[in-house]
C-alpha cells in the first residue's frame, strides 16, 4: 500500500547566478511517511523544511529526484485531492471573512454545495475561530489568522495534513488547543506531516520524526529511538566520606551537593564501580535514575 | 470546471471591495452626472455630446479597472503567499489563472454596469428613449476590457504590478491608438525584414479601436451583423490566445 508522502532521492538545487553559484536547498531526501502517524520534521533554520513541503504540492519542481502523495505523483493536481495544507503564517485575502475562505477550502476540496456551511462552520468551530466567522481576516489578529488557516486545512476531512509551523503567532492556551487538535486528527485516522520548531511540541505530538541538516536526512525514527539513551545516571545518596569523595573526583564523576542532598552524575560505564565504593564506604543510594537525552538535546546534537 | 467558479467568485469578492475599485467606479460615475453640465450646446448637439462624452467613460473606465484588478491579482495573491493554500487543493494552475481573468471580468462588468445605468437614464432624460445600439457599445466595451483584463494578467504571470499596469497601458494605447499607423506602415513598408517586424506587431497587439462603436451611438448609425460578429469571434480568440500564453508560462513558474 501506498504511503501518504513518500520521497525518493528528492533534490532542489537552486540557482543563485553565476556569482553566487548553486544552493543545494534539499538534497536526496528518502522518507516514508507512515498512513496514521503524526510525523516532526525538524531542522534549523535552512535546512530545507519549507523547500520540501513546497515540492510535495508542486509550488516548486525538484531538481531531481521524486515525490509521491497516496501514491499519485506530486505534479498531478488529482495528488492534493486528500491534502489539507496549513503554510506558515498563514495569508487570506484581508477583504474576505473567515466563513469566507473556509467554505471556498471546503468547496475546492469537493465538498457537496449543499453541505459546504456545515463543514466550514463545522471546520471554524474545532479551530477556536467560529464567533469570528464574519469579521474580516485584515482585522484579526496574528493568532486568530493562524486559527483560520487551521480551520481551512482541516475543512473537506483531508486524509493528509500538511502543517508548517501550526503554533506559529498562538498564545499558551491557542497553542495546547492545536496541540490537542492535532492528537484529535490523528485519533480519527489521519496522517500530520508537521514542521515545527517547537521541540516540545513536536515531542508531545509526534509519533515519528526526521531531522533535516543543510538540506540532508541526518535522523529519522521515533522520538525515543532518535533520543540517544542512558547518556549518564544520578545517584543521590545520603552521605560521602571523605575518602570516598576524593577517589569519585579522581575517577572523574560529578558530585553535586545541594540543599543536604548529593548527587552523582556517573557514566553508564562507570556505574557498577561507583556503586560498589558506595556499599564499601557505607553510603546509602537514595534513588538512582538514568537521565535520558531531551529531544532539543538531540536536535542539537543532530543539526547543529 | 467548478475550480475556475471558485476563484472567479473569491476574485470577484475580494475585486468588489477593494478601494481602487470603488475610487475608479464612483469618478467616473461623477464624470457621467457631471455632463449634464453641457448646457451651452443645442439640445440635439447636447444629447451626441452626451453620448460621446459617456461612452469614453465607459471605454477608458472599463479599461482602467481591468488593468489596476487584472494587473495585481496573481502578483499580489504570490506575494502575500495567499496562493499556496490555493494551490495546495485540487486545483491547476491553469484553473487558477482563468478564474482570475473571469473575476476581474465580472467585476469590471459590474463597475460598468453602473456606468451604464446611469448613462442609460441621462439618455432617457434628454432623448426620452433608448438607443438600440447602447446594449451593443456597452457589450462591446467589456469585450474589450475583457481582452485588456487578459493581457494583464499573462503579463501579471512574470512581472510585477507596476510593470505589468505599465506594459498593459502601453499595449492599450498602441492597440486603440497606433494600431491604424501601424497598418498605414506595413502597407507603404517594401517587403522584407521591417514589413515583417511590423506585420509581428500589427498582429501580436489588439486591435481595440474596432470594439469602440461610440461613433455608431452617437450618429445612430447601423452597424452590419456581420461585421459584429467578426469582431466578437476576434475578441474572444484573442482572449483565449492570450490566456493560453499567460497558462503555459505559469504552469511551469515556481511559486
Amino acid at each position: 500500500m501506498s504511503h501518504p508522502i513518500e520521497t525518493e532521492n528528492l533534490r532542489k538545487v537552486y540557482k543563485l547566478g553565476k556569482r553566487k553559484g548553486d544552493r543545494i536547498a534539499v538534497d536526496s531526501l528518502n522518507i516514508a511517511v507512515p498512513e496514521g502517524a503524526v510525523f516532526g520534521f525538524l531542522g534549523p533554520n535552512g535546512a530545507g523544511k519549507t523547500t520540501t513541503i513546497k515540492m510535495l504540492l508542486d509550488f516548486v519542481h525538484p531538481t531531481s529526484g521524486s515525490a509521491t502523495i497516496f501514491g499519485n505523483p506530486t505534479s498531478a493536481a488529482s495528488s492534493r485531492r486528500l491534502i489539507g495544507y496549513l503554510p506558515e503564517q498563514p495569508y487570506f485575502h484581508k477583504f474576505l471573512r473567515p466563513i469566507e475562505v473556509v467554505s471556498m477550502h471546503a468547496s475546492l476540496a469537493g465538498v457537496p454545495r449543499k453541505e459546504v456551511r456545515q463543514h466550514s462552520i463545522s471546520a471554524l468551530e474545532r479551530s477556536g475561530i467560529a464567533e469570528y466567522s464574519d469579521t474580516p481576516i485584515g482585522k484579526l489578529s496574528k493568532g486568530l489568522t493562524q486559527r483560520v488557516g487551521i480551520a481551512q486545512a482541516i475543512v473537506g476531512d483531508p486524509k493528509l495534513l500538511i502543517m508548517d509551523e501550526p503554533t506559529s503567532g498562538l498564545d499558551p492556551i491557542g497553542r495546547r488547543h492545536a496541540r490537542d487538535l492535532i492528537l484529535q486528527l490523528r485519533d480519527e485516522g489521519r496522517t500530520i506531516f508537521l514542521s515545527s520548531h517547537l521541540l516540545s511540541e513536536v515531542e508531545s505530538t509526534c509519533d515519528i520524526i526526521a531531522v533535516l541538516k543543510r538540506g540532508k536526512l541526518v535522523a529519522m525514527g521515533k522520538p525515543d529511538d532518535v533520543q540517544a539513551k542512558g547518556k549518564q545516571v544520578t545517584i543521590q545518596v545520603d552521605t560521602l566520606t571523605d575518602e570516598t569523595k576524593a577517589s569519585l573526583k579522581f575517577a572523574k564523576v560529578g558530585i553535586e551537593e545541594e540543599a543536604g542532598a548529593i548527587r552523582l552524575c556517573v557514566a553508564p560505564e562507570m556505574l557498577y564501580w561507583v556503586i560498589r565504593m558506595l556499599e564499601k564506604s557505607g553510603a546509602k543510594i537514595l534513588r538512582l535514575q538514568t537521565e535520558r537525552e531531551s529531544l532539543e538535546e538531540a536536535f542539537l546534537r543532530l543539526a547543529a | 470546471m467548478a475550480g475556475i467558479w471558485i476563484i472567479a467568485k473569491m476574485s470577484l469578492l475580494e475585486n468588489s471591495r477593494k478601494q481602487v475599485f470603488h475610487v475608479m467606479c464612483l469618478l467616473m460615475l461623477a464624470v457621467i452626472a457631471g455632463s449634464t453640465l453641457l448646457t451651452i450646446f443645442t439640445d440635439g448637439v447636447q444629447t451626441k455630446i452626451l453620448k460621446d462624452l459617456c461612452m469614453t467613460c465607459l471605454l477608458f473606465g472599463g479599461a482602467a479597472m481591468a488593468i489596476a484588478l487584472g494587473a495585481t491579482g496573481v502578483p499580489n495573491d504570490i506575494e502575500s503567499r495567499t496562493i499556496h493554500p490555493l494551490l495546495a487543493r485540487p486545483l491547476t494552475r491553469v484553473q487558477y489563472l482563468i478564474g482570475k481573468f473571469l473575476g476581474t471580468f465580472i467585476t469590471v462588468s459590474l463597475g460598468v454596469a453602473a456606468m451604464t445605468v446611469v448613462f442609460g437614464a441621462l439618455i432617457m432624460m434628454y432623448q426620452h428613449s433608448i438607443d438600440s445600439s447602447l446594449g451593443l457599445a456597452v457589450l462591446f466595451t467589456l469585450l474589450e476590457a475583457a481582452i485588456i483584463a487578459a493581457v494583464a494578467i499573462t503579463i501579471s504571470t512574470f512581472a510585477s504590478p507596476a510593470i505589468t499596469t505599465v506594459l498593459t497601458f502601453m499595449i492599450y494605447l498602441a492597440g486603440t491608438i497606433k494600431i491604424g499607423y501601424i497598418g498605414e506602415l506595413i502597407e507603404k513598408s517594401q517587403a522584407g525584414l521591417s514589413k515583417g517586424l511590423y506585420l509581428l506587431i500589427y498582429h501580436a497587439l489588439p486591435n481595440l479601436e474596432c470594439f469602440n462603436l461610440k461613433s455608431a451611438l452617437v450618429h445612430q448609425e447601423i452597424i452590419p451583423g456581420l461585421y459584429l460578429s467578426q469582431v466578437a469571434v476576434y475578441g474572444i480568440c484573442y482572449i483565449a490566445f492570450t490566456l493560453v500564453v499567460g497558462a503555459s508560462y505559469f504552469a511551469s513558474r515556481e511559486v
